[in-house]
């Protein structure tokens, strides 16, 4: 194995930080802790780690992580950077989107699940380093899925996707016409979510596609059962 | 009662206004009357002692049967003698009556000029006449007669038969003494009668003695001496009374317009009579003008008195009034009548005249009121009108003040209750800045919502809050959880782990279900309202029901397949969710749950019913507020914030939620606008 990857976690609760430490190290990465967002940057300043793992919540600082997450931004575009968080409003999940963050969960989600998102992070980085390969795409019409990188296009134009839309998008187009309930859309992105949560996420997503195409309709909502990719 | 009616009761107090100023009008009315009595007893004095000099005037002999006396009425005008009284110019009630063998004999006397006159009115079922051609001055004749008896104090000294030979006139049979012969200077007139007969007779005074009596024979047959009706019981007749043209000459002179004087002797046989009490200069035209409802007033509020027609002059020519009587025993004596009619007042004095230490007769004064009714009818007529417009007055302003208050209070209410129903923590109460009770009333309201509105604000981020702050110390729980399952265990220990783990995602569900409420609420806000079928959207989601509940029957119907609402359709459905997991969990399995789509007016209206346990009474307004649960087992996962939920979304797009019991069972109402037609 190569040297291993280096996965910074922000966590002003101990027992938390330890517990997600532990889990990662038993995945073989190297886990560096922070409670604080000074200490962090500072860390940060000398060097940076392959992956961050920020809480909203630190320490004195109630919206520290949003902060951190700017700053981290601002200095490395490409570094991917979890939100993993206990407040799980849509306002907050916009808002750690909207600065730049691959990902936004609620701690809600199980160790498992949150270590599959890590890999998957890490492989679609490593996938994009790689030049594009064919046999991993999935055509849908105007839709280009490559599930290798993680990336979606519309129209040959990139839609940015966080991983749960990503999936979401995937298990919808894979069988176009299929109804996908909530449980399948939960499941297949990986978390545990309420109605509302996936809701607010399908509308995300529709937005982001009706951003390049204002006539993006291909997903429909089947009322009381879920909902399915309309193919042309 | 509400307050404006019970102000109106209270203004209804001001009557006592009009109430003490009758009060003091009776008593001025009375003062009044009593200075005129005082008056009139000084003038009653003076002409009492005036007439002292004409004892001679007086009858004073002692006459111990009085009974037996007659009255010459003085006569207006000569009448006719032609058997009616109608001409005699006297009320009926001057006839003096007698018990006769077929019923009362009525009589008269009268006096004008050198005249005397009678007139008497005999019940007879069986007339008997002389007979044409009998000797009527024969001693020993039968037939019905009339004898006019004259004489003194001490004997009879003249009899005058009147015997019918047959109606009409007839002469008199002069019995002075032993002697019968006809009288030609008598004029008489028999009159037969349903009844009986009537006699009318002229016979100048000078025939006649001082005492007069007269008495009716009925006879049945020729063998029938007669039974004779007298009107005396003694053996002469009573002293005839009559009218002093010297008295009445003395106190002519004092006659004034409403002032009536009477002079009567011992017996209260009126001697002289002049003015009239019941006329005034006044003119009662006016008094006639100011209407029927001031006699009312009067005969309501002024002191009754004895019945004025009392006062007038007895029609019998005998004084009898008790004020009268009292006086005729020596004491000078007042009353007062009134009429019931105009409510005139009429005082009157009654005064003996004494001839040295001998009582002569009586003096009387008769006075009307005249003066004092109008006086009194003035103030009457100004504190009527005063009082009334103060009463109404009153009233009015009571009125409009009390229905301000009630309208304030009420307004206060219906803002407090409207308030209250629609959740409001800050509102704006009526009379908030009022200085008065209301005002404090408004203001410790508005404070009482205020702090409800906290207490429910609090209540309502509770689930949200709680549910934040646990899942640290949860996440903590698992993390550590799925940490340990890496760790090597015994079966044992592997077991409690998994248990634990159990119950760390029961209440991570909790936890979801808890904030769930505020993030509908955010949702709402952000959502974007879109137009959709509510027909279409129900129907797929109905169907989807069947599924997800597969010991229930569903079933979906709906009066429109059109019907179009604006908002989210995610939101909408999720109701409807909460509104089907509500009636699954209120069902038993196997039963039928229907979801009613319906237009009414302009509301599109969802009803979900199902069978099961009817909603207690206490909780129907509380069922749809945060954390509460009409459950009474205690099943899983159940907080009482579905029904929150359904409400938040129904009340979020511009609609209500209702529920009721229905016959067995329970339905919840919906209803929500419908979307205003598309424009083409």
């Amino acid at each position: 194995m190569a040297m291993s990857k280096r996965i910074a976690i922000v966590e002003d609760e101990a027992a938390i930080r330890e517990n997600y430490a532990a889990a990662f190290r038993r995945e073989g990465y190297s886990v560096d802790l922070y409670d604080a967002r000074k200490p962090a940057m500072d860390a940060f300043d000398v060097r940076l780690p392959d992956l961050v793992v920020i809480d909203v919540n630190l320490k004195d600082d109630v919206e520290g992580g949003f902060d951190l997450c700017r700053d981290l931004r601002s200095r490395a575009s490409e570094l991917p950077i979890i939100f993993l968080t206990a407040r799980d409003s849509e306002f907050d999940a916009v808002s750690g989107l909207r600065l730049g963050a691959d990902d936004y969960l609620t701690k809600d989600i199980s160790l498992p699940h949150l270590m599959a998102r890590v890999a998957a992070l890490f492989r679609r980085l490593d996938a994009m380093q790689k030049p594009q390969g064919e046999e991993n795409r999935i055509t849908r019409g105007d839709l280009e899925l490559d599930i290798e990188r993680m990336t979606v296009r519309w129209q040959d134009n990139a839609v940015g996707l966080t991983l749960t839309e990503f999936w979401m998008v995937h298990a919808l187009a894979r069988y176009p016409g299929h109804v996908k309930n909530r449980q399948q859309l939960m499941d297949a992105a990986q978390a545990v979510l309420d109605d509302n949560t996936i809701t607010s996420h399908v509308k995300r997503i529709r937005r982001k596609f009706v951003a390049i195409d204002p006539d993006f309709a291909a997903i429909e909502t089947v009322y009381g059962m879920g909902y399915r990719w309309l193919s042309d | 009662m509400n307050l404006r009616r019970q102000l109106l009761l209270v203004s209804l107090l001001t009557l006592v206004l009009p109430w003490a100023g009758c009060q003091f009008i009776r008593e001025t009315e009375s003062a009044l009357r009593e200075g005129q009595q005082q008056m009139l007893s000084g003038t009653a004095l003076a002409i009492a002692d005036s007439l002292s000099q004409f004892p001679d005037e007086f009858s004073i002999q002692p006459t111990t049967d009085t009974s037996g006396q007659l009255y010459g009425h003085p006569l207006a005008s000569e009448p006719l003698i032609d058997g009616y009284f109608d001409d005699w110019s006297l009320p009926q009630e001057s006839l003096r009556s007698m018990r006769g063998v077929d019923g009362p004999v009525e009589f008269a006397i009268g006096l004008r000029g050198q005249h005397a006159y009678l007139y008497v009115d005999v019940r007879d079922d069986k007339l008997v006449y002389a007979g044409p051609g009998a000797n009527v001055v024969a001693a020993d004749i039968y037939s019905d007669r009339v004898m006019l008896i004259s004489g003194n104090e001490s004997q009879i000294t003249s009899v005058f038969d009147f015997v019918a030979e047959a109606p009409g006139s007839l002469v008199a049979i002069n019995r002075t003494g032993d002697q019968r012969f006809v009288e030609p200077r008598i004029s008489a007139h028999w009159e037969d009668t349903a009844s009986g007969y009537r006699l009318e007779a002229r016979v100048p005074q000078h025939l006649l003695d001082s005492h007069l009596g007269v008495v009716a024979s009925n006879t049945g047959d020729k063998d029938d001496p007669g039974i004779r009706s007298s009107s005396f019981s003694g053996r002469v007749p009573g002293r005839l009374a009559m009218t002093s043209p010297l008295l009445q000459s003395v106190i002519g002179p004092y006659a004034q317009p409403g002032l009536r004087l009477i002079i009567t002797d011992r017996a209260g046989w009126r001697l002289a009579q002049a003015g009239d009490a019941s006329r005034s200069s006044s003119d009662t035209q006016s008094n006639e003008m100011s209407s029927r409802w001031m006699l009312m007033a009067y005969s309501m509020l002024l002191e009754p008195g004895k019945e004025s027609l009392l006062a007038e002059p007895h029609p019998s020519g005998r004084e009898q009034q008790t004020y009268v009587a009292r006086a005729l025993n020596g004491e000078r004596e007042s009353s007062w009548f009134r009429s019931s009619s105009d409510g005139r007042a009429v005082v009157a004095v009654a005064q003996p005249i004494w001839s040295g230490t001998v009582q002569t007769g009586v003096v009387i004064l008769q006075q009307g009121t005249d003066a004092i009714l109008s006086l009194t009818n003035q103030a009457l007529t100004r504190l009527m009108n005063f009082t009334l417009i103060a009463t109404l007055a009153a009233a009015a302003v009571l009125l409009g003040y009390s229905s301000w208050l009630s309208l304030r209070i009420r307004r206060l209410s219906g803002a407090a209750e409207n308030a209250l129903d629609q959740d409001k923590v800050q509102v704006e109460l009526p009379s908030a800045l009022a200085n008065d009770e209301i005002g404090d009333l408004s203001r410790s309201f508005a404070n009482v919502l205020r702090q409800l509105g906290e207490y429910n604000q609090y209540l309502r981020s509770l689930a949200a809050r709680l549910s934040h702050e646990m899942r640290t110390p949860l996440t903590i729980v698992t993390s550590s959880l799925e940490n340990l399952e890496h760790e090597a265990l015994t079966d044992e220990a592997a077991k409690y782990t998994a248990r634990a783990k159990d119950g760390a995602v029961r209440l991570q569900k909790i936890l979801n279900a808890m904030s769930e409420a505020s993030k509908v609420e955010e949702l709402m806000e952000h959502a974007e309202s879109e137009r959709f079928n509510l027909h279409d959207a129900l129907t797929s989601t109905v169907a989807a029901y069947g599924d997800a509940y597969r010991d229930r029957y569903f079933s979906f119907d709906s009066n429109s397949a059109n019907i179009e609402i604006e908002g989210a359709p995610e939101l909408v459905i999720q109701m409807l969710d909460k509104l089907a997991e509500n009636a699954v969990e209120f069902s038993e399995p196997d039963d039928s749950i229907s979801i009613r789509l319906s237009l009414i007016a302009a509301d599109a209206v969802i009803t979900v019913s199902n069978p099961g346990p009817p909603l207690p009474d206490r909780m129907r307004t509380q069922l749809f507020d945060s954390l509460v649960s009409v459950r009474d087992t205690n099943r899983d996962k159940h907080l009482g914030l579905g029904l929150f939920i359904a409400r938040l979304i129904a009340e979020g797009h511009q609609g209500s939620i209702s529920a009721d019991n229905i016959d067995g069972g329970v339905v919840f109402e919906v209803r929500l606008p419908v979307a205003r037609p598309r424009q083409s």
